[in-house]
């Protein structure tokens, strides 16, 4: 299992936008994956679970990621959290 | 007894008829349960009405073109992920394993917690998503028990409800519903727009009519004035009357307009072009007078299949619109498509990072230059049938253009040597919507046949504000004065060279700009045919002289409210 700790920088948060896009790049994984953020531990692979993490700007999150591409999958939502969900800003 | 509620009206019309209330979805479900040994039917049920709901938005986006793609697919596809969603689903099949509940009353439990949780928050924005889920739980609802056959009786009917999804709005038109009254609801959302495009007479916001109404009483609705009564009196039918009058009459005058010219009260002519992407839009474009087609998408020929369409299916789609519009000007625009439009060719790339600003358009074009080819052989071979011009989105530098012209210059000559009847000289034209091919304009002017300035594009890209993010809400306004001085400045120079220049966004077919659009210089406009009569209308009640001495005014103005102050001082009172 890989854990990573991430930082949600977009200026939206995890609204409904960010939560399809990493909903979508999960899905092409097959390995399990969680967000625990204030406390709260929800399916990453749920756009309601995402968002009722209620996650704004400046929150730090903890993505889990388990499984046979967890490596893949880890460093594929890493990076779209550090382009900011490709929200351009 | 009589009682009278004041709503918003978002799409226009006075309508007379009898009640159909539809509470909202999870509300008029209690509390049920299944025998132990029906538990695994129940989640077949569940399963089944979820395919069926699936394969409704599967369908009703295959459905989808033009602009209603891009704003009612956004939310069609946000609802896909919530049906699909393991958090939905597996908290579902637990309630009823565990629970042994109905599907129902599983639904309104979810739906029950994830209210709660969504209410809780402080985000604006998160906290409407719950209306996203309603209307997917709604859909579900109605699928366990085909309740969308069952409001077929709702034909005649006036819905009253909570609030409407874009999506089920078509439907209940063609059931019959003749307007809608919801308790919620914005007259800026998607709904209403889509209501308005439809002319589905709507009132939103009208608070306590669902709390009062009942099946079968009788209502008044007045779509303009948000006015809704239920139970009217004798005052209230004669007012009815009387508005329904006025609203044929205006209709009748309207449709009058067809055979008058979109000529100013000065006598100076607008031209008024059509924006057309299928067969219906060119025949009504034709039947309406429009002076031709402004834009001709072709997008809708390569969307929604997996293989591109070659050069005859092209040129036979071609060649029948230049035949529709009978010897007028047909600007047909090459291919616009980009990451961020559905298509299954694989043309546009994937994943883009910012498919607003990415490989589109000519950009798209010119990197698949066999797509290019085809697309120019086809037109060009359309325009030995009547007259043709083609349009190149998304221009952002000379090169662009120069490059298309070498391809048509050599194409041209290709085709004529296997004995092709094509037109003397293409006249090629922009589109102005990148900022850069604005200012850049007297660079490359000298290369081009014509203009037409995409105002959604340019608007969006000049103050950087994505049109389709409803968190920015006015944000993304044509009524800045950085838009009006750049419109205004490619219009001028466009006319210095006597080259023809029109405005074919969304800004042209909204009969309320019209004079704003002709202060800045505009003499012609591209914009949908179910909109040309009434910016025919707005037209035909200004004065070109008057508009022209105010315009001034129009470009000092420093702010978006000084603009619209200047609008509404400016258009003649349309009714």
């Amino acid at each position: 299992m890989l854990e990573r700790t991430l930082t949600v920088t977009n200026r939206l948060g995890l609204h409904a936008r960010a939560t399809a896009k990493l909903v979508q790049v999960l899905s092409g994984f097959r390995s399990h994956a969680t967000l625990t953020a204030k406390g709260r531990e929800v399916n990453a692979k749920s756009i309601m679970g995402v968002m009722l993490l209620a996650a704004g700007q400046g929150t730090q999150v903890i993505l889990r990621v388990d499984g046979e591409d967890e490596t893949a999958a880890c460093e594929a939502v890493a990076s779209l959290f550090e382009r900011n969900f490709d929200e351009g800003g | 007894m009589r009682q009278h509620f004041a709503g918003t009206g978002a799409s226009r019309g006075s309508v007379l008829g009898r009640a159909r209330v539809r509470l909202p979805h999870a509300l008029d479900v209690v509390e049920a349960h299944v025998e132990p040994g029906e538990v695994d039917a129940e989640l077949d049920r569940l399963h089944r009405a979820i395919d069926t709901v699936r394969a409704e938005m599967h369908d009703l986006r295959e459905r989808l073109h033009g602009a209603l793609a891009a704003e009612v697919g956004e939310f069609l596809d946000l609802h896909a992920l919530l049906l699909d969603d393991p958090e939905l689903l597996a908290g579902l099949d637990a309630l009823i394993r565990t629970g042994r509940y109905t599907a129902d009353y599983a639904l309104r439990l979810q739906r029950d917690r994830l209210a709660g949780v969504f209410e809780s928050m402080d985000d604006a924005y998160l906290r409407s998503r719950i209306d996203d889920i309603d209307q997917v739980i709604g859909r579900l609802h109605a699928a366990l028990h085909a309740r969308a056959a069952e409001l077929d009786g709702a034909a005649g009917d006036i819905l009253v409800t909570d609030s409407v999804a874009p999506a089920e709005l078509a439907q209940f038109q063609a059931q019959g519903v003749l307007a809608i009254v919801t308790s919620g609801g914005s007259p800026l959302s998607h709904t209403a727009i889509l209501a308005r495009s439809l002319h589905m007479p709507l009132v939103v916001g009208a608070t306590g009519v669902l709390a009062r109404a009942n099946d079968g009483d009788v209502l008044v609705v007045d779509g303009d004035t948000g006015r809704v009564v239920i139970e009217p009196d004798a005052a209230d039918l004669r007012a009815h009357r009387a508005r329904e009058r006025e609203i044929k009459r205006e209709r009748r005058q309207l449709h009058r307009l067809r055979r008058e010219p979109s000529t100013t009260t000065d006598g100076v002519d607008i031209r008024l072009y059509a924006n057309a992407e299928s067969r219906e839009d060119v025949a009504e474009a034709h039947a309406l007078g429009a002076a031709g087609i402004g834009l001709y998408r072709t997008e809708f020929l390569f969307l929604q299949r997996r293989e591109l369409p070659d050069e005859d299916e092209q040129f036979r789609a071609y060649r029948d619109v230049v035949l529709g519009m009978t010897g007028r000007m047909v600007t047909i625009r090459t291919l616009d498509l980009g990451a961020d439009k559905a298509d299954r060719t694989g043309l546009a790339l994937r994943d883009e990072p910012n498919p607003a600003l990415g490989l589109r358009g000519v950009r798209l074009s010119l990197a698949r230059p066999g797509l290019l080819d085809t697309q120019l052989r086809a037109l060009l071979r359309a325009s030995g049938y009547g007259q043709l011009r083609i349009l190149v989105p998304m221009v952002s530098s000379r090169e662009e253009i120069l490059a298309v012209r070498e391809r048509v210059a050599a194409l041209s000559a290709q085709l004529r040597a296997e004995g092709h009847e094509i037109a003397a000289d293409m006249p090629v034209g922009a589109m102005i919507e990148v900022p850069a091919a604005a200012l850049a304009l007297p660079s490359f002017i000298g290369d081009l046949d014509f203009l037409s300035i995409g105002t959604n594009d340019l608007v969006q890209y000049l103050l950087a504000a994505d049109r389709n993010n409803e968190a920015l809400g006015e944000l993304y306004s044509p009524l800045h004065p950085a838009v009006l001085k750049l419109v205004r400045d490619v219009v001028r120079l466009a006319q210095r060279r006597g080259l023809p220049v029109a405005v074919c966004g969304e800004i042209a077919g909204d009969a309320r700009f019209a004079p704003l659009l002709l202060a800045l210089g505009l003499r012609e406009l591209s914009l949908h045919p179910s909109t040309l009569l009434e910016v025919r209308r707005a037209v035909r009640a200004c004065s070109m002289q008057a508009l022209t001495e105010r315009s001034r005014a129009l470009l000092r103005a420093r702010d978006r409210r000084t603009i619209e102050a200047w609008l509404a001082d400016a258009c003649p009172p349309v009714p």
